[in-house]
Formats: C-alpha cells, sequence, structure tokens
C-alpha cells in the first residue's frame, strides 16, 4: 500500500528540484513535470486496485511519528479515492494539454500548478482543520498566480479579484477553525465530538459560508465569473474542476458538524446557485464566461445533491453524487479544452468547428453530456437525485432544478445548434491528428461516454436490447465508407432483423405492443425505401435513423420506467439530431430540443411519482396493475402531449416538420408522434385498470378536441405544403387524444384505428410532398400547380390519401370517422363530438388545397421539365395506398383484433358479423361501402368517357393581365393565401398567439437573466461586497 | 483575555471596511493587511490564559504541572502559520498591484472593469 504522503511528497520535491533540472534542458523538466503527475495517478490507481480486489475499505496514516489528534492524519476512504481519481487524473491530462504553454513560460508555471495539485491533494486527505485551511491558501495562492499563464488581457485583474475574495473567505475559514478548536478542544474531524450548539455554532458558520464562496455560491461569485472568462482554457478547467471538487470535499467532510437547518439552508443555496447561473447564462455570448455560468451551476447542483441524498442507502448516493461529479469532471473539462482549441471568444464564431468534423461530433457529445443525456453518467444520477428528492417531498427544490436544467438545455443547444447550422468559410487550425489538445480532447470524450456506459452497466442490469439504439448508431458509422444506398438497404435488413428480434425472441405481451411495433417498425421500414433515393454522402444519416427506430421499439418492451425513460432520451437525441440535418432547421430543432427535454422533465417526474414496479415484464402489462396517483398521471399525460404536439405545446411541431430534410419528415410525423400517443396509452391503462380520473381525462378531451379543430384551421392558411401536413398531423393526433380520454372501448378502437391509419397515410402524403420538392424545389404550394400530367402517380397516392384523411366513403378514414362518432354519442360526449365534425369539415379545406394547388390548375412555366417523382419515392407511397385500400376494403381484418385488445380493459359493445361492423348507433360494412362507392365512381366515369366529346384546354397564356404582367404572377393566383376570406372570417382568432405566449416567455426569461447578471458589476469592491452581504444575510436568515 | 479579542475584532472590522470603501488598489490590500492581522490577535487571544505563563518546560515549569501553568500552545503553533500565509497572500496582492499598475497608471480599482456580467 502506497502511503498517501507520496501525493504531496513527490510534487513538492518536484517543485523544489525542477529549477534546477530546468538547467539541465526544459524538455526534460517538462517530462519530470508529466512524471509526478503521472506518478500521482498511478499511486491512486494502485488505491483503486487494492480497494477493489483485496476487500480494504479505508486507509489512515499519521505523521510525523504521532497518532492523531496529536499529529496530522491522512485518511483514503471509498469517497477520498473517487474524488482523488478524477482530480488526478484531470491533471494529468491538463497538462499535457497545456504542453506548449507551460513548456514556453518560465519554469514556475509548471512549479505553480504542481503546487495546486500538493493543495488539492492535501486538502482532500488531510482530517485536521487547520491543515487543511493551510492546503487551501496553497491551491488559492498557485492557482491565482497560474491565472495569469500566458498574459491573457485582463488576466492580472480577474487574478486580483480572485484574491480578494479568495481573501476574505480564508479569513472566515481560519476565524470558524480556531472557534471551533476554542469550542471542542480539538481540530481533527476524528476527534470533534463536540455538539455545537446556539452561539457556538457561529463557529461552524463560518467554515462552511468560507467554503460556499470558494465553491462559487449565488451571488458571492462574480470574481470566479471573470476568472473562467479571463484565464488560459487550461487553467479554467484546472479552476472548475479541481479546485472545486477540493473545496466540495471538504465541505462534505464538516458536514457531519453542521445542525440540518444549516445543511437544507445550504442545499437550498445549492439549487438557487444552480437555477441563477444558468438563468443568467441565457444571454451570455462569451465562450469561456458562458462555460463559467455553467460550472457554477453545475457546482450549485453538486452541493445540493451531497446535501439532499443525506441518509439513502450509501451505494446510491455513491451513484447520485459521483454521477454528477464525473460528468462535470468530465464534460466541462472538455468543453474548456475545446474552447482553447477553438479558440474563437464569441459563441457565433463557433460555426468554424462545422468544417472540422471530428471535432464537432466531440462538441455535440460534451454538449450532451453536460444536458444529462443518456448514456452520460449526468442522465442517471439526476434521475435518482429527482427520486430522492421526490420521496423526501423536496418538490421546491425538484422545481427550481427542473427549470434551471432547461435553461442550460436552452442556452447549450442554441450554442450546438448555431454552430453546426451556419455557413462559415472559417477552419480551426490543427495541426495533424497527434495534436496533444486534440488528443487529449479525444480521450477525455470517450471517457465520458465509457463511464456512462459503466455506470449503466454496473447499476442497472438492463437487457442487451436497450443498448441497440447506440450500438445501432456505432454500426451504421462504421459502414461509412460504403456507398449511400448499399447503407440504405443495410438499415433496411437491419430494421428487418430487429423487427423479428423483438417479435420472435424478445417477445410481445400485448396486442397493442404489436400494433404500434408495426407503426413503429414496420412503417419505419417502409419510409425508408423513400431514402433510398439519396444522393448525397449522409454521413451519419442512416446511423441516426437506426438510433431513432430501435429506440422506438425499446419503448414497447421496456420493463422499467428507468428503461423506458432511456429510449425516450435516445429517441429524443436521434431525432433532434435527425431534423437538425436539415438545411435551416437552427430554430426548428432547438425548439424541438426544448419542448422534448422539458417533456423528458415531466415523464422523469412522472415517472419517479409512480409507485414502484415489482415484476420484469414489458410496462404496459405492469401498468394494468400500477395505480398511478393523479400527480403522475397529469405529469405523465402532459410530458407525452408535448411529444405528440398538442395544442399549446404544439409550436415545435411545424417548424420541425418544415424544416427536418424531406424523407426525415415522414418519420417525425407518422411514427415519432406516436410514440407520444403510445405513452399517453401507457397512462390511460393504468387509469381504467384502476379508478378511473374521470375529471382529469374529460379535460384532456377537450385539449384534443381544440387540437384536432385548431390543427385543422391552422393547415388551411398554411402557404407550405409540409407545415400543411405537419398542421394536418396535429389536428389527428388531437382526435386521437380526445378518443383515447373517452375511456370506452369503442372510443380505444377508433384511437387504435386512427393511429395505424394515420401512419400510413401521413406517411404517403409526406413522400409525395417529399417527391413534388425534389422535382420543384419549392415547398410553397403556389408555386406549384398543374402537376397531374407530370406527376401523375404521386397525383393519385395523395388522392387517395386525402380521401383516407378526410372520412369520405369508402376509405378507411370514413370507418375511424365513424368509429369516433360512435363512440363520442355512446359516450354522451356530444358536444365535443359537434366541435369535431366542424374540425373535420375544416380539414376539408386544407386536403383541397393540398390537391389542388399542387396538382391541378395550369402548370408553372419553370416546372414544363418536371419528370414524375423517383421510384424510391412512388414505391413506399403504393405499399401504403396498397394497405389502406386492403383495409378499407376488409377492414374486419382490422376492427377485429383492435377491438380484442380494447376488450382487455373495456367490455366490447360492438359487434362483428361477416363483413357487418355493428355497434349501438348503427352498422358499418366496409366491404359494402367499398362495393357501392366503386360502382356510383365508375359508373358515371364509363358515362362521361363515353358520351362527353373533347376538351378545350385551357394554357398558360390563355390567362392575359391587362397591359402589365405583374412582378410575381404566381401571388396574384387563386392557389395564393387561398382561404384569406375565411382567415377574415375568423377575427383575431386566426393568428398563432400560442406562438405569442411562448415568444414572450422566452423574451421574460431573457430579460430577467440580464437583469440578474448586471450585478457582476466588473468591480472587485463590488464582488468583495456581495460576499460580505451573502455572510450577513445567510447568517440573519439561519438565525445562528 | 477578553481585551485583546475586542481589539482584534475591531481590527477585523477596521481592514474588512477599508477593504469595502477604499478605491486604491494598495489600500485595500492594506486593508486586508489590517483584517489579517486582526484575526491573528483574535487566534492568539483564545489561546490566552491569564495567569499562565509561556508554554516552555524547562525550570520554571515542570513537566508534572505543565498542565496547569501553560497556556495553551496550539493557537499560538497555528498563528504562526497564519502569518506566513497572510505574508505570501500579501505580497501576492502587491506584485498584482504593481503589474496592474504597469497596464494603465492607475491604482483605482474602478478603473478595471472590463470583465463583467
Amino acid at each position: 500500500m502506497v502511503n498517501p504522503l507520496y501525493l504531496i511528497i513527490l510534487s513538492l520535491l518536484a517543485g523544489f528540484s525542477l529549477p534546477l533540472i530546468d538547467k539541465a534542458s526544459r524538455k526534460l523538466s517538462f517530462v519530470t513535470f508529466l512524471g509526478v503527475l503521472g506518478a500521482n495517478l498511478v499511486v491512486v490507481g494502485s488505491w483503486f486496485y487494492k480497494f477493489a480486489y483485496s476487500g480494504m475499505d479505508k486507509l489512515v496514516v499519521d505523521t510525523a511519528g504521532f497518532l492523531a489528534p496529536l499529529s496530522i492524519n491522512f485518511q483514503v476512504g471509498y469517497e477520498e479515492l473517487i474524488v482523488l481519481l478524477g482530480v488526478n487524473l484531470i491533471a494529468f491530462f491538463t497538462a499535457i494539454y497545456l504542453g506548449e504553454d507551460l513548456e514556453d513560460k518560465s519554469i514556475s508555471s509548471m512549479i505553480l500548478y504542481l503546487m495546486i495539485m500538493v493543495g488539492v491533494n492535501g486538502l482532500i486527505l488531510t482530517r485536521d482543520l487547520f491543515n487543511s485551511f493551510v492546503f487551501m491558501e496553497i491551491t488559492s495562492i498557485s492557482t491565482i498566480a497560474l491565472i495569469t499563464l500566458g498574459r491573457r488581457e485582463n488576466s492580472l485583474v480577474s487574478g486580483f479579484k480572485y484574491m480578494l475574495a479568495s481573501g476574505i473567505a480564508s479569513i472566515f475559514f481560519l476565524l470558524g477553525v480556531v472557534f471551533v478548536y476554542f469550542f471542542s478542544g480539538s481540530l481533527n474531524l476524528d476527534f470533534i465530538t463536540y455538539n455545537f450548539t446556539d452561539y457556538r455554532l457561529i463557529a461552524i458558520y463560518m467554515i462552511a459560508i468560507a467554503l460556499l464562496i470558494e465553491m462559487k455560491s449565488f451571488p458571492a461569485n462574480g470574481w470566479a465569473l471573470d476568472v473562467y472568462e479571463s484565464t488560459n482554457p487550461g487553467i479554467a478547467a484546472v479552476i472548475s474542476v479541481i479546485n472545486s471538487a477540493g473545496i466540495a470535499f471538504m465541505f462534505y467532510k464538516i458536514m457531519p458538524l453542521m445542525p440540518n437547518s444549516f445543511l437544507y439552508a445550504f442545499g437550498i443555496i445549492g439549487v438557487i446557485t444552480f437555477i441563477a447561473s444558468n438563468l443568467m447564462g441565457l444571454k451570455q455570448e462569451n465562450v469561456q464566461r458562458l462555460l463559467g455560468y455553467s460550472s457554477i451551476g453545475q457546482m450549485g447542483l453538486l452541493l445540493a445533491s451531497i446535501i439532499f441524498t443525506q441518509g439513502i442507502a450509501s451505494e446510491l448516493r455513491f451513484l447520485i453524487i459521483g454521477g454528477f461529479f464525473f460528468n462535470h469532471l468530465l464534460a466541462k473539462t472538455g468543453l474548456f479544452w475545446l474552447s482553447g482549441i477553438v479558440n474563437k471568444k464569441e459563441i457565433r464564431n463557433w460555426n468554424a468547428l462545422r468544417n472540422n468534423k471530428i471535432l464537432l461530433v466531440i462538441f455535440g457529445l460534451l454538449i450532451f453530456a453536460l444536458s444529462g443525456l443518456p448514456p452520460f453518467t449526468g442522465f442517471w444520477a439526476k434521475w435518482e437525485f429527482i427520486k430522492v428528492l421526490v420521496n423526501s417531498q423536496n418538490y421546491l427544490v425538484i422545481t427550481l432544478i427542473l427549470l434551471g436544467s432547461l435553461f442550460e438545455i436552452i442556452y447549450l443547444f442554441r450554442w450546438f445548434t448555431y454552430t453546426v447550422k451556419t455557413e462559415t468559410d472559417n477552419r480551426i487550425a490543427v495541426r495533424g491528428l497527434l495534436n496533444n489538445k486534440l488528443l487529449v480532447v479525444k480521450i477525455i470524450t470517450i471517457l465520458s461516454f465509457v463511464t456512462g456506459l459503466v455506470v449503466m452497466r454496473s447499476f442497472y442490469n438492463f437487457e442487451l436490447t436497450s443498448n441497440l439504439p447506440i450500438l445501432g448508431l456505432l454500426f451504421m458509422l462504421s459502414m461509412t465508407f460504403f456507398p449511400v444506398k448499399l447503407r440504405g438497404f443495410i438499415s433496411l435488413i437491419a430494421t428487418g432483423a430487429y423487427g423479428y428480434y423483438l417479435y420472435k425472441i424478445v417477445g410481445l405481451e400485448n396486442p397493442i405492443q404489436l400494433l404500434f411495433g408495426v407503426i413503429f417498425i414496420v412503417g419505419s421500414g417502409i419510409n425508408i425505401i423513400s431514402t433510398l433515393n439519396r444522393k448525397e454522402e449522409s454521413i451519419g444519416f442512416y446511423g441516426l435513423l437506426l438510433m431513432m427506430i430501435f429506440s422506438f421499439g425499446n419503448l414497447l418492451v421496456a420493463s422499467s420506467y428507468l428503461e423506458f425513460f432511456f429510449s425516450w432520451e435516445l429517441m429524443t437525441i436521434a431525432s433532434f439530431l435527425l431534423i437538425l440535418r436539415g438545411k435551416s432547421a437552427q430554430k426548428a430543432s432547438l425548439m424541438y430540443m426544448i419542448f422534448s427535454m422539458a417533456g423528458a422533465y415531466l415523464l422523469m417526474l412522472g415517472f419517479n411519482f409512480a409507485p414502484e414496479l415489482i415484476s420484469s415484464s414489458a410496462l404496459i402489462t405492469q401498468m394494468s396493475i400500477i395505480n398511478l396517483p393523479l400527480v403522475a398521471i397529469i405529469l405523465l399525460s402532459l410530458g407525452f402531449m408535448i411529444k405528440s404536439g398538442v395544442l399549446g405545446v404544439h409550436i415545435w411541431l411545424p417548424e420541425a416538420h418544415a424544416e427536418a430534410e424531406a424523407d426525415v419528415s415522414s418519420f417525425i410525423s407518422a411514427i415519432l408522434l406516436k410514440a407520444g400517443i403510445y405513452g399517453f396509452f401507457l397512462v390511460a391503462i393504468s387509469v381504467v385498470s384502476n379508478a378511473p380520473q374521470i375529471d382529469v381525462y374529460y379535460w384532456i378531451g377537450w385539449l384534443g378536441v381544440f387540437t384536432a379543430l385548431v390543427g385543422a384551421f391552422l393547415a388551411s392558411f398554411q402557404e407550405d405544403a409540409k407545415r400543411l401536413l405537419a398542421y394536418s398531423s396535429m389536428s389527428q393526433v388531437g382526435y386521437i387524444i380526445a378518443a383515447i380520454s373517452m375511456l370506452s372501448h369503442l372510443g380505444w378502437v377508433s384511437a387504435f384505428y386512427l393511429s395505424l391509419n394515420h401512419m400510413m397515410f401521413k406517411s404517403a402524403l409526406f413522400i409525395a410532398v417529399a417527391g413534388v420538392y425534389y422535382r420543384t424545389h419549392t415547398r410553397n404550394m403556389y408555386e406549384m400547380g398543374g402537376l397531374i400530367k407530370k406527376m401523375p402517380l404521386s397525383f393519385i397516392s395523395v388522392l387517395i390519401s386525402i380521401i383516407a384523411v378526410s372520412g369520405v366513403p369508402p376509405l378507411s378514414g370514413y370507418g375511424s370517422k365513424w368509429l369516433m362518432y360512435s363512440s363520442f354519442l355512446e359516450r354522451g360526449w356530444y358536444l365535443q363530438a359537434a366541435v369535431l365534425f366542424f374540425a373535420s369539415a375544416v380539414s376539408f379545406l386544407y386536403l383541397y388545397r393540398l390537391i389542388h394547388t399542387i396538382f391541378l390548375g395550369q402548370a408553372k412555366y419553370e416546372h414544363k421539365d418536371v419528370k414524375e417523382a423517383p421510384m424510391w419515392f412512388i414505391i413506399p407511397q403504393y405499399i401504403f395506398i396498397g394497405a389502406i385500400m386492403v383495409l378499407s376494403t376488409f377492414p374486419n381484418l382490422l376492427i377485429r383484433p383492435l377491438s380484442a385488445m380494447a376488450g382487455q380493459y373495456f367490455d366490447s359493445n360492438i359487434v362483428i358479423n361477416g363483413y357487418n361492423v355493428s355497434g349501438s348507433f348503427g352498422n358499418w360494412n366496409g366491404n359494402l361501402i367499398m362495393l357501392i362507392t366503386m360502382g356510383v365512381f365508375i359508373v358515371p366515369l364509363f358515362f362521361l368517357m363515353l358520351f362527353v366529346g373533347r376538351v378545350t384546354k385551357v394554357k398558360q397564356f390563355n390567362i392575359v393581365y391587362a397591359a402589365e404582367r405583374p412582378e410575381s404572377p404566381q401571388t396574384t393566383h387563386v392557389a395564393h393565401n387561398m382561404y384569406a376570406h375565411y382567415r377574415k372570417a375568423l377575427g383575431g382568432w386566426g393568428k398563432p398567439r400560442i406562438l405569442d405566449f411562448w415568444n414572450a416567455s422566452a423574451e421574460w426569461a431573457h430579460t430577467m437573466g440580464d437583469l440578474f447578471r448586471r450585478i457582476y458589476s466588473g468591480n472587485g469592491q463590488t464582488y468583495l461586497l456581495h460576499i460580505i452581504l451573502f455572510f450577513v444575510v445567510v447568517f440573519f436568515f439561519l438565525g445562528v | 483575555m477578553i481585551e485583546t479579542l475586542i481589539i482584534g475584532f475591531v481590527l477585523l472590522v477596521i481592514g474588512l471596511f477599508a477593504m469595502l470603501t477604499q478605491k486604491n488598489i494598495i489600500k485595500i490590500i492594506l486593508g486586508f493587511s489590517i483584517a489579517d492581522t486582526g484575526v491573528h490577535i483574535i487566534i492568539i487571544s483564545l489561546g490566552y490564559l491569564k495567569g499562565r505563563t509561556a508554554p516552555i518546560i524547562d525550570s520554571a515549569v515542570s513537566i508534572a504541572n505543565s498542565v496547569r501553568e501553560v497556556i495553551d500552545p496550539i493557537p499560538s503553533a497555528l498563528v504562526l502559520t497564519a502569518i506566513v500565509i497572510g505574508l505570501a497572500t500579501t505580497a501576492l496582492m502587491l506584485v498584482f498591484a504593481a503589474e496592474i499598475y504597469k497596464k494603465k497608471g492607475s491604482f483605482s480599482i474602478d478603473d478595471y472593469k472590463e470583465l463583467k456580467w
């Protein structure tokens, strides 16, 4: 067993001998320097090995030949070990990262760097209070001196501010230590048995507040922001991670001395720091300062997690605190380093990264890690932390943490999407792949990813299935050297194989899983055909696609809340990145991400309010025995409805659909929205199997109804074909939600029926529009027209699809409408039925507009050479159309199993007899209707063909304008602003008010953030005042 | 000793007050130094016990009686370290002040507010 003293001695020894070695050569001294840091790491590693394999759990060493408390003693337990490991790891890699920055400057930089490590390692190891004061001072003095490394602009001034702050903090700390000694008679943490009460608490208070100041608690943290902004990014990483870890661990060590009232208040301070710094981060433009805000926020979160996880099982606590710690450690260091490589101060200049794909991927992964997305450690920690907080009923803390996380998501992803999507000619100058800076950034990103997986493997026994999305992504990325078409076929086969795997090997327990399996997997498979038309490289496209499809499937078979949520988040990541591929999708994808994450937080909360699961069967089976409390029902329903784009939270939906690449939109609309529906079913199943919460579902039903109505209206007013379809999807989802909310047999049958139908016809429509876009290069419908002759196959498919949507006989839409109205009447929801009926009428407007403006009327001159859409677009459309025709003719093929599915939860009240479906309000014979309608259609067709003579065609220039030709002739056409009169008739109701609401909220948050951050005036004395006020206010607040 | 304890606290407050109100960087550093000295005096005062002698065991103090006759040596030992650290901090502050002065030729802390928000 290596003596912990070596951690101190080696660095000290090297520190003293470096000037001497430097006389020989600078290279040699740098090697010695690195060698010492490496040796530290080896020492810690050897303990790690010992702890893991020889059952040892604590190592205590006394110094100077005396036993504690007469001497200072060092201790290494599990907690110390983990922190030491992280700290020394980062120290070693940061030294490599700094490389020539350290080498070129005077030797003192290396010495100072070693002294920081002496200080931090000592701070972690020592059990003596006064000794920790000494180590704290060593750390801050050497850090401050190192801040000026490279003499960057303003680094001297920020160093001075740091010194003022740490000077005050050390005064408090020292006083606190002395008073602790005065009252208790000991300085050793293991021997202070004294119970601090009433006025004596001041001693503990002073120590704690000094540590809080050093941990950069809000608002006593202005100095730290200035330091982060001005210093070398490598040093900023050291301060953000290594120093903070030492201080945070010190706080952890003195926690047993504090009374609970203190701890609770300090926890709240941590949470406030987290939310305040993330709020203020919203307005940040400077990269290093932004990372500074984020660091401070993370420290607040760490502090809160240390305090609020007291008293829970140590393994779990280890996961939470360790998860947050390592997430911050790896991701933040990586981002700081990256900012040094990119070397651009302003966020908006980071787009130089987009010309360097590897760095861009690293950037993305680090952003994901920092946002607490899977599989990184922050994800697991956040889930468990929220669970602990729910159990201890700390609702205020939960709200603040989730809100703060959302702010963090906003600025991180704005930064990311902006970097990916703005064109630039700038490049990052990187010399070779083995460049030291690049190398360590890669290593840390991989480490971050791997630690996440290790946590997943060691804390949760997830099935292999859960990893399939990530494996799928990696698998397709390894195929990048194949031509794009081949990769498309491979994805198709992989999707098929995955479907088979789910169906045959994993096994489905419930027919509802099969239905959604068909929607998710078979639907995706057919949609993949349309992507085979891709000509461009599309690197990463198929990987993300597989990741998304596999996550869809995993939602079905997940057997625990966490597994479900894990797949849900992977699905969010994959779909976000797919949307981001669209040409001008920056805003759209950002909006999608923000809403998705907000939804995800609601889900996380909702699942943690739900009772524990007991068996390992699929979630859908278990939900029927789980009795969800009302709050969980509301939270989960809201979370799922955000993903489905219900009224109020739908604003991401049209943007994402419109701006995603043409062949991606159909996946989002037809399949992704159904993931929300599936989740919504899960909740509803629990409700109907236990005590039905009719009230909640009554209101949700109304929400669905209005979603259907508003969606239909908004769709009618769109010029953009994809936006029209997007709003149409929203409207259809409204029908489905309303139908589910009835909680009746017929309602559910129609919801199932509509879900499947919608997947088919909306896929066909989106792919048809993708084909039109591919040929005409426009999404504005008024710029099209007359394409019926050029693209007859697309026309027929759109025609059939819109008949299916609109619910006129004979196609499947009619069946779903029949079922739905029957169920509304049966349930007694007459008013809802009336509104929905009206919405259906409105949907004729947009459907008519879609087919009329694209395919009918005059062909535009610029489209004279347009051909039929490529085969790859036609094939999937006709597969869907064929399926729609078959299911319309023989509806029983579908109604019978759907009725059985709903029959699991309700008494059936429809009778299926041959081709006839009869409910309480009449019969529906799909087969007969098909025959009659076909007859009605075909007889006049023959008549017209036989007896009507030749038609005179109106040509383009038959239309004559009086004397002049308008600037843009399309806008004079009826197709432009087609339903202006209806819009007028609606008065103000046609305006997108909800968008205004969200815009106002965003504006408000940013203004608040801007307002708050003005307290950081830049004046060192103001910062001092904050610190003193912080001390005084918290003091009175605690009433010591 | 209660008097010295009070003196210590008064010095501490004076020092903090100077740090908060003086605009001149050198004076702020002086303020810190005064506050630090106040802390040192507080530490020694806490260790001092009235009527006892220095904690040195020689002919005047026998080992057997030492516990009853000498003051608590720990605070005195601590204060030595604290003084050294205070010295280092003050020295570093002064170096920074000198370097900052070279840049703009001003000692006023109000002139260095480029970093903010």
